[in-house]
């Protein structure tokens, strides 16, 4: 499926590739991938579910990629969404059966056919928009706080690519809103606000230079990267390294936003250092979907986890307290 | 961010007149048209199915008048009343906003007066405010009559102008309009009269516009605000 589609203007998840895009660049990363692929397929196969009890292994697993063939069971057991499926008082079944708040409905019916409108799938095909609907619609309905929130789709819609199925891919949007993400989607956006302090700091821990240019420039972080936060990179970095981090996300939590966000600004870094003015450095942080690095996913994947440091949960969770006080 | 005004070489080396760089923000209620504005401005295209904005989108345009190179710098936004938080950082310094609408529902008006009452409370004194109702295309489905969201500007003292990005309607001369507005406001040596007819869009991918689209500008225009100061940096 993913050699195919090496010289194709379309990546494997039915996404038109960039006008610029490298071709040859691709090729050269996809012919060592499909290895990595076929070897990462093998070692899963090979454990099966004894995987899931040893978390080293199994952390390290997860860092080299799960096989898109098993990514939707390894993405409900790993996050925990499968637990909450079954502890659940009510089936989506029974949920999606509510859906009835004729607002809620209006509001997400207009973003359906404004989510990914080039991509081949969502526009051919003719039950993809219909589940989107279905796990926006359910999910926003049981859950009043944060109800329907813009940029949800984005992520539902790579959800359904990436599992092509509609109950799965609510479970999924269902624990990442409301485990593994601190209150990014709610009405007043606190969690996203107190991130963005977070990755300030950070950014001045590891690259006081960029820090002091940014500041300089006088870039908000939300306007460079509100979206690397409430839509998980879909829509800033090619679609299969979306998916290699959300196969960690789902996993380690959302310590690794931070991980991609800093590896990304370290990537950048020349770059964004000869930037002199605020749209020069917009247009640099919009553009970083280009970057060979960030193009050879199984590269990028080893280059997050070598920053060194401490990126624990606990160190993020420490530094959120420190910052959503302050906007109390 | 200042406006800054000074000497340009053109490509060909003569000396241009000067160049005028501002900043621009779009506001208003969620699919009401402000992406579509935008990119029908600056690359001449639309998209029936526009992707929802998350955050803000940066574009710019470059339009020449006269002896002068106009450089917009457009942040458009989010719509959705959650993303409220962040516009400040996208209007604090704008010298202009395009607070948006939709024709066929009421509810966006409402929105976009909202949106009128922040900017004049907490924008720069001095931001030239225009008025757009756009999807004039589906003026058969109208909500909003013309001669109430005209009364509202008038008595608040925006630009005000019916536009369609579907069709282009009136979408590069709101643009225009805004940077007359702001112009009435700076110092220009040389003739100032009919201005608009020299515009000319320097962006290829526009397409040459002829004259006459210019030449025809007489939507109305309701300008109360006088008392515009743009700094001039001429080292530039």
């Amino acid at each position: 499926m993913m050699a195919k589609s090496s010289y194709s203007k379309v990546d494997e998840y039915g996404f038109e590739r960039p006008t610029n895009f490298n071709y040859e660049l691709y090729d050269h990363f996809m012919s060592s991938y499909i290895r990595v692929l076929t070897r990462r397929a093998q070692r899963w196969n090979t454990l099966k579910y004894d995987i899931y009890k040893k978390p080293s292994t199994l952390k390290r697993f997860i860092r080299k990629g799960i096989p898109s063939d098993i990514r939707t069971a390894a993405w409900m057991h790993i996050s925990g969404a499968e637990d909450i499926k079954n502890s659940s008082t009510f089936t989506y079944r029974t949920m999606k059966q509510k859906i009835s708040n004729q607002s809620i409905i209006d509001i997400i019916e207009i973003d359906l056919p404004r989510t990914f409108p080039d991509n081949i799938y969502f526009s051919s095909h003719e039950h993809l928009p219909g589940m989107l609907f279905n796990v926006l619609a359910t999910f926003a309905h049981q859950n009043k706080e944060v109800s329907y929130c813009q940029g949800l789709n984005y992520i539902v819609g790579l959800l359904l690519l990436a599992t092509k199925d509609e109950e799965s891919s609510f479970w999924l949007l269902k624990i990442l809103v409301e485990k593994i993400l601190p209150q990014y989607y709610i009405v007043t956006m606190t969690g996203l606000l107190t991130d963005l302090d977070v990755l300030d700091e950070l950014v001045h821990k590891y690259e006081p230079l960029v820090h002091r240019h940014i500041h300089n420039i006088g870039m908000p972080w939300a306007m460079g990267t509100t979206k690397w936060f409430i839509c998980l990179f879909s829509e800033v970095l090619p679609t299969e390294t979306v998916f290699r981090i959300w196969d960690c996300l789902f996993y380690e939590g959302s310590k690794i936003i931070f991980r991609v966000a800093l590896t990304l600004i370290r990537l950048h870094k020349d770059k964004i250092l000869q930037t002199s003015e605020l749209g020069e450095l917009i247009t640099c942080f919009r553009e970083m979907k280009n970057h060979p690095s960030v193009i050879n996913c199984h590269q990028f994947m080893n280059d997050i986890f070598k920053l060194s440091g401490n990126l624990s949960n606990s160190t993020i969770d420490k530094l959120r307290i420190k910052y959503g006080k302050k906007k109390l | 961010m200042s406006t800054r005004t000074g000497a340009a070489q053109r490509p060909n080396g003569s000396t241009q007149g000067k160049i005028c760089q501002f900043k621009l923000v779009l506001l208003g209620e969620s699919a009401v048209g402000k992406s579509s504005l935008v990119l029908r401005f600056v690359k001449g295209q639309f998209h029936e199915y526009q992707e929802s904005t998350i955050g803000a989108a940066f574009l710019t345009q470059t339009v020449c008048l006269d002896d002068t190179t106009v450089k917009f710098e457009i942040w458009d936004t989010a719509g959705q009343e959650r993303y409220h938080s962040l516009a400040p950082m996208y209007y604090r310094g704008a010298q202009a906003a395009i607070v948006v609408y939709d024709i066929t529902n009421q509810d966006t008006f409402g929105r976009a007066k909202t949106w009128v009452k922040e900017l004049q409370r907490q924008a720069s004194p001095t931001i030239v405010i225009a008025l757009a109702g756009n999807k004039q295309d589906l003026a058969n489905k109208r909500m909003v009559e013309y001669e109430e969201a005209q009364t509202y500007a008038d008595e608040n003292g925006l630009l005000f102008i019916e536009t369609s990005a579907k069709t282009a309607m009136n979408v590069n001369d709101i643009f225009l309009a805004i940077v007359d507005e702001l112009d009435e406001n700076v110092e220009v040596p040389g003739p100032n009269s009919n201005k608009l007819s020299k515009f000319s869009l320097l962006n290829k991918t526009v397409g040459v516009l002829s004259k006459a689209l210019f030449a025809k500008i007489v939507f109305p225009i309701s300008i109360n605000r006088k008392d515009s100061i743009i700094s001039c940096d001429p080292s530039l």
